[in-house]
């Protein structure tokens, strides 16, 4: 008999990869140390927009320890340019981008020069060694005038900073009206301009790059959450032969979409170890992530939305102004895009128009953060339902109920073309409010005003959809995207019974190997420590298409169930066999086939062993159980949720602290509780840490001036509350496991509750905005405080 | 670089005399992050870990005499009664982890405008002890401040010890930072009660080039409270006093615009803070109020 009887899907199971994370007893990509490996360290431009004039090399080639060191004309010829794979537009100015600068720097930070050498430490001293002579270009960092006529251009040969202009009409698209005559003619208008800050991922591991050029085949490990999209893409960027290169992304601490990136650091360590014929290792110090690591968000948001007085939305149009930074990135030019089927978020809205223009600065170039496109417009449609609601003197919550699709409704094909499958947003937003207490809590606020408390209390309000689970191919290809969304399992039976799971997925913190397991042990009937989940090498696992968009459940998750089925299907005629009985009278459950109607069984155990040995197997049967699978979802999934957050707002400081926070997602079947509950904490610490502590900010003279841990806040326990999270299972119709994504959604969700919360409480006071973060200075100044 | 081992104050008095350069370190929570960033490249590091002599508090006569090696946390568990301002600004300071291995030798060698403890130790009329193979002197807090990370001690000196006197009356520190922990203060007031001398001590952090003590806000005070006897028999201060209590303690600083926040947020939240230590610490010692710790505005 089998071991496994509790159903594992549902289960609160401990993640069995955490005890090697947590001790540091694993394989991170810094930890890996090969025999004659060298070190290798960069040296990063200190100016934002220069000629480089002349680059003296010969004291640093000097200095102790040091084997090479290569500038950018050095590696001009062999370099070629970085990839992006999301043309957006037919007419997209997508310039070169070295992954080393050979006579331009374009932001402070770009690679100049690297020195390999025998240690680290000899690497780093060497780099102060390096004369390199500047030509100041004039700089431009200020998005709304990058598109003067008279501004400097980061890239000259475009003659504009425009990167592109990208036009979602639901007229045009045929999927709503026609934006134009429904304002002209709304009774109600409301225009407003929303600021997303540019923010920086901060993953805990810094990345870290190795590559062993010895053998026959080229070997990079590389802390990534991509090791299949990088090989691809080393492949079609350096010219390699794909089959001659090995990508490896062992154990990875954390990415949030900062490792969905093919890197210039990847490439230049590969260069520079097939130079030297010897294994080349870099990793960045935390100064060179915050500079060099791709940021993400920026821009700002013109939103005009017309309504009915009694709130009933008529129309929505949605003028977007992004900050690329100074370089297309692998989606840099397609993350805002990602909006543009957001900003309708859960209501019906008749007419909806959306432009996005992209612009290149002097500065990191911008690209996918946790959600990606999807908090900025859930960002800027959550703020606009809470001044909706302002306007009209109506309650945020009542507001939304007026315009959101009923759960009747579904499936609901929406005015931004998508469809959404499942949800119910009436039940997660009762749950929500009584967990909160949303009526005493208004009475409460209403005293602290009447009683003229120097302490207020703000209510915001964030009820959110997302798009994830990314995602369907041809969606995709319809978006100019350079590949599929699919994902890829198999299945290997090993003769004791034993299990081995081969994902596409890529891991870097969620807890696949436990999730996957549980799938899996759930499916076949076996005890989920029978489980080994391989991953994150593309000599192991060949086919995958990684993860971030949320999707590795919804997508890569859905593959593993079907390869198990298949590894049932083929194991089925063996078991008939074995029992004696048709194969259509077999019943299996619990890891057992049964011959209906009698005690006769076989497990599945017992049935791979028989095929493994293969010595009575049925006629023509192909002694083998393994089993692949690869899954291209039908439609993407849909998490939603109602979040909402109490702030009490120091009038005289400025302060902001969260009261209370709660959380009630539907994302779905649940695989793993704990391992949900983790992503919807981490997420909405996430959004809460953009609403009010973290901004990358450059001076005007392009320096980024946020460029440690003592200046980029990053939230501590200290400045959360205490979250209170619940769930309602509305499951996704669009996949067999139900599921929906989460690795975003609180992030997505909870930056708007914040910042409504925040100008709720001083909403009285004549405040209709305050600019994330929202620090006590901007707070106060929003008050009328002063300068 | 070397990196000295005394085991002894005396060997260490004797390395710095002989080696002035060398830079002792402690908790190493201000020399690691110049290290870490290469703002500086010490031929030699004095280490100051192993100085037992270091690391003990006790009483000295009427004061407490606390070693410059005294962790953070020490202060807190230990001295946290008797030393209630330094124990309220030592809760401030970084993280548990920071608060185990710093100290407020260490806060005064660097020198910050903007270390957590220098408004307290100034608003409590600390004495700081510095020693060297020529002898000990003894520096009053408020001329142990020169400038932007320069203090009073000379090349052969070594910060021996704070002597502070146990709180006879109600002490507070307030700061406002863009986060609760692990931030450097945007501002940051103390403010103690000297009810001995018929004074109170107050001073800002964060908002000039040194920490300073406020002086008109003192003053103003002192004149206020013996005016209306209120030091013999307490009773709640008056709006008007708070007000102006932080106007003048606003008034000391001399801030500048940078990115943590404008020289006109810093005047106005110093007025705040000033303000509102104040009224707890005098709740406090007129027994009205529940005894705050609270630190953070």
């Amino acid at each position: 008999m089998t071991a496994a009887v509790e159903a594992e899907v549902g289960r609160a199971r401990r993640r069995k990869e955490d005890a090697r994370l947590i001790t540091g007893r694993t394989r991170w990509t810094d930890n890996l140390t090969l025999p004659g490996m060298l070190h290798l360290a960069i040296l990063r431009s200190p100016v934002a927009h220069a000629r480089i004039a002349a680059v003296d090399t010969s004291a640093a080639e000097a200095m102790p320890g040091v084997l090479a060191v290569l500038t950018g004309v050095d590696l001009a010829k062999e370099q070629g340019s970085m990839g992006c794979a999301w043309p957006v537009t037919p007419d997209m100015a997508a310039p070169q981008h070295p992954a080393m600068a050979v006579d331009t720097v374009r932001y402070a930070g770009e690679a100049v020069a690297l020195v390999v050498a025998a240690s680290a430490y000899q690497a780093r001293d060497a780099l102060d060694a390096i004369d390199v002579e500047y030509a100041d270009l004039p700089v431009v960092l200020d998005v709304t005038r990058a598109l003067a006529a008279d501004s400097p251009l980061v890239h000259p040969e475009f003659g504009s900073n425009r990167c592109a202009t990208w036009v979602f009409d639901s007229a045009e698209a045929g999927t709503g009206g026609e934006t134009a005559p429904a304002i002209a003619d709304a009774e109600v208008v409301l225009r407003r301009r929303f600021r997303q800050q540019r923010i920086i991922p901060a993953f805990m591991e810094p990345r870290s790059v190795l590559v062993d050029p010895t053998g026959d085949q080229v070997t990079m490990w590389s802390a990534t959450q991509v090791p299949h999209i990088l090989r691809m893409m080393l492949a079609a960027t350096l010219g390699l032969p794909e089959h001659k290169l090995r990508v490896i992304a062992p154990d990875v601490g954390g990415g949030f979409g900062g490792k969905l990136q093919v890197t210039p650091e990847e490439v230049l360590v590969l260069l520079a170890a097939r130079r030297l014929g010897r294994p080349v290792k870099y990793t960045e110090t935390r100064s060179d992530s915050m500079l060099s690591c791709h940021h993400g968000r920026d821009q700002f948001q013109d939103l005009t939305l017309a309504a009915r007085p009694d709130g009933t939305i008529t129309a929505l149009e949605v003028e977007l102004l992004a900050d690329l930074g100074a370089y297309l990135g692998l989606l840099t030019p397609g993350i805002p895009l990602l909006g543009a089927f957001m900003f309708n978020g859960i209501y019906r809205i008749p007419a909806y128009r959306f432009t996005c223009t992209s612009v290149f600065t002097n500065k990191m170039y911008t690209d996918a953060v946790r959600g990606a496109g999807r908090p900025e417009a859930t960002f800027g449609i959550e703020r606009m339902m809470d001044e909706l609601a302002a306007e009209l003197g109506l309650d945020p919550l009542e507001v939304r109920r007026r315009n959101w699709i009923g759960h009747e409704q579904f499936p609901f094909t929406t005015v931004a073309g998508l469809t959404y499958d499942s949800g119910n947003y009436e039940a997660a937003t009762d749950r929500a409010t009584e967990l909160f207490d949303y009526q005493g809590l208004r009475r409460e606020q209403a005293r602290r005003r009447e009683q003229d408390d120097p302490t207020l209390l703000g209510i915001g309000v964030s009820t959110y959809t997302e798009m994830c689970g990314i995602a369907p191919s041809k969606v995709l290809g319809s978006l100019s995207f350079g590949a599929g969304g699919w994902e890829h399992a198999a299945i290997r039976m090993l003769p004791t019974g034993k299990v081995e799971v081969v994902t596409g997925s890529s891991p870097h913190g969620q807890g696949h190997e436990t999730a996957w397991s549980q799938i899996v042990a759930d499916r076949l009937g076996v005890p989920f420590e029978d489980v080994e989940v391989l991953h994150g090498d593309t000599q192991i696992s060949p086919r995958g298409m990684d993860t971030y968009g949320s999707r590795s459940l919804a997508v890569g998750g859905v593959a593993v169930l079907l390869a198990a089925d298949r590894v049932l299907d083929k194991a089925r005629p063996v078991a008939a066999h074995l029992l004696g009985c048709a194969a259509e009278d077999l019943d299996f459950a619990a890891g057992r086939f049964t011959a209906r109607g009698t005690e006769n069984g076989v497990s599945i155990q017992e049935v791979t062993g028989a095929v493994f040995a293969a010595h009575d197997l049925p006629d023509g049967f192909e002694p083998n159980l393994d089993a692949q699978a690869t899954f291209d979802p039908e439609n993407f999934s849909f998490p939603h949720g109602t979040h909402l957050c109490a702030v009490e707002v120091d009038t005289e400081t400025g302060a902001v602290k969260i009261r209370s926070y709660v959380c009630v997602d539907d994302v779905g079947t649940v695989v793993n509780p704990l391992i949900v509950d983790g992503q919807v904490h981490g997420g909405v610490v996430h959004g809460i840490a953009q609403a009010l502590f973290e901004e990358a900010s450059y001076d005007e003279l392009g320096n980024l001036t946020t460029g440690t841990f003592a200046d980029y806040l990053l939230p501590t326990a200290a400045d959360l509350p205490h979250l209170v999270t619940d769930r309602t299972v509305t499951p996704a119709t669009s996949n067999p496991l139900g599921a929906k994504g989460v690795g975003e959604s609180g992030t997505i969700a909870a930056t708007p509750a914040v910042v409504n919360a925040v100008v709720d409480a001083v909403r009285h006071l004549g405040v209709t905005d305050i600019e994330m973060p929202c620090t006590p200075q901007r707070v106060w100044r929003a008050i009328g405080g002063g300068a | 670089m070397d990196f000295l081992i005394p085991s002894t104050f005396a060997e260490a008095l004797a390395i710095k005399a002989e080696r002035p350069e060398v830079v002792p370190i402690a908790g190493g929570t201000d020399v690691m992050v110049e290290l870490n960033f290469d703002h500086r490249r010490p031929t030699a590091l004095l280490d100051l870990t192993r100085i037992a002599e270091l690391t003990e508090w006790a009483p000295s006569e009427n004061l407490l005499r606390v070693g410059a090696g005294v962790p953070y946390v020490r202060i807190i568990d230990e001295l946290g009664d008797r030393l209630p301002g330094l124990a309220m600004a030592s809760r401030t300071v970084g993280s548990p982890q920071i608060r185990n291995r710093g100290t407020v030798g260490g806060n005064l060698g660097a020198a910050s405008p903007a270390g957590d403890t220098h408004p307290v130790l100034l608003a409590c009329d600390a004495q700081v002890e510095v020693a060297s193979v020529r002898g000990t002197r003894m520096i009053p807090a408020a001329e142990f401040y020169l400038g932007v990370k320069r203090n009073a001690l000379e090349p052969d000196e070594l910060i021996a010890a704070v002597h502070l006197a146990p709180a006879a009356a109600p002490q507070q520190f307030s700061k406002v930072g863009t986060r609760n922990a692990m931030v450097i203060a945007v501002c940051s007031f103390a403010v103690a009660l000297h009810p001995e001398q018929g004074r109170v001590g107050a001073a800002v952090g964060s908002a000039a080039p040194t920490p300073r003590r406020a002086l008109a806000a003192e003053e103003f005070l002192a004149g206020e409270l013996s005016d209306a006897g209120l030091w013999e028999s307490p009773k709640p201060l008056l709006d008007s006093v708070r007000r102006r209590f932080g106007e003048l303690a606003a008034e000391a600083a001399s801030p500048i615009d940078d990115v943590r926040g404008t020289a006109a947020y810093r005047r106005h939240a110093l007025a705040v803070l000033a303000r509102r230590t104040l009224g707890w610490a005098w709740q406090d010692y007129c027994g009205t109020g529940e005894t705050r710790s609270q630190s953070c505005a």
